[in-house]
């Protein structure tokens, strides 16, 4: 028993694709209230300054009203940008349970346009590698059916 | 799917199941009831260097975490993996892995109209 692995660990999502267009462009859709409205949510009482809160309001669960509260955290033109993004309630399992993470995107100029990755980091996971490489059946489905619906997505 | 689990999960909040794993013997009973189909209080005990009174504590709390479930059979019990148990964990994870993938697909499109 060692107390490494007495501790929780947080697991990220990444997105990571090449858009045609460039870092200007994007960081213009990433960081403006009215476009960030028609890709991502509509965002209330937004400016991409450091230490500005604004919330999206998304759908409720349970005790949860749905509102996300973000506070920038970092805005640096054409190439990265960050915000705390927090909600959901204690009282939730699943969707809508406590979250405290943090969204950054990167962006980064290539050849035919620009790079862009998100990285929405903190999800608090056990750290338990064996049980989850070793699931049975259910879970390998579970996992194949969100694999599925990603995969459809991107294609 | 989904609908089940969710009733099952709802009474083991995410802090049960967090709680059920932190203790790395109980982890270690819960990856040894994975990786075997089935498998007794007895089978569990031997090998594991603590007593069977203590497996079974152990095997009390990942039942009450939802993440196994036991079926007797004359004098033994025999325990198996409930892994759908640790989906609260993930849930929430999922749902963003896919909002986000959507929200690109959606950037692009936008990015089309107002750069074509």
């Amino acid at each position: 028993m060692n107390d490494a692995a007495l501790k929780s660990e947080t697991q990220d999502i990444v997105v990571d694709e090449v858009f045609p267009h460039s870092p200007e462009t994007i960081w213009k859709t990433l960081t403006t209230a009215n476009l960030m409205g028609r890709w991502l949510m509509i965002p209330t009482g937004f400016e991409p300054a450091e230490g500005k809160h604004f919330t999206y309001k998304t759908t409720p669960a349970g005790a949860w009203d749905g509102t996300i509260h973000c506070q920038v955290l970092e805005v640096k033109p054409h190439e990265r940008f960050s915000y705390a993004w927090k909600g959901g309630h204690e009282g939730n399992v699943g969707y809508g349970s406590r979250l405290d993470t943090v969204v950054t995107f990167i962006l980064s100029k290539v050849e035919n346009g620009t790079r862009l990755r998100l990285i929405h980091s903190g999800f608090a996971l056990p750290k338990n590698d064996i049980a989850f490489k070793n699931m049975s059946e259910g879970w390998k489905k579970v996992i194949g059916n969100l694999g599925a619906i990603a995969g459809e997505q991107q294609a | 799917m989904y609908t089940n689990l969710l009733v099952v999960s709802n009474a083991a909040t995410i802090d049960t199941i967090m709680r059920a794993l932190a203790d790395p013997t109980r982890r270690a009973v819960f990856e040894r009831i994975v990786s075997s189909d089935e498998i007794s209080v007895v089978e569990l005990t031997r090998g594991s260097g603590v007593t069977q009174g203590a497996i079974s504590q152990h095997l009390k709390s990942l039942k009450r975490a939802g993440l196994v479930t036991e079926r007797p059979e004359g004098r033994n019990v025999y325990y198996h993996a409930q892994p759908e148990g640790l989906a609260p964990l993930v849930d929430w994870m999922s749902h963003y892995g896919v909002f986000w993938r959507e929200r690109f697909a959606n950037l692009r499109t936008l990015l089309k109209e107002i750069d074509p």
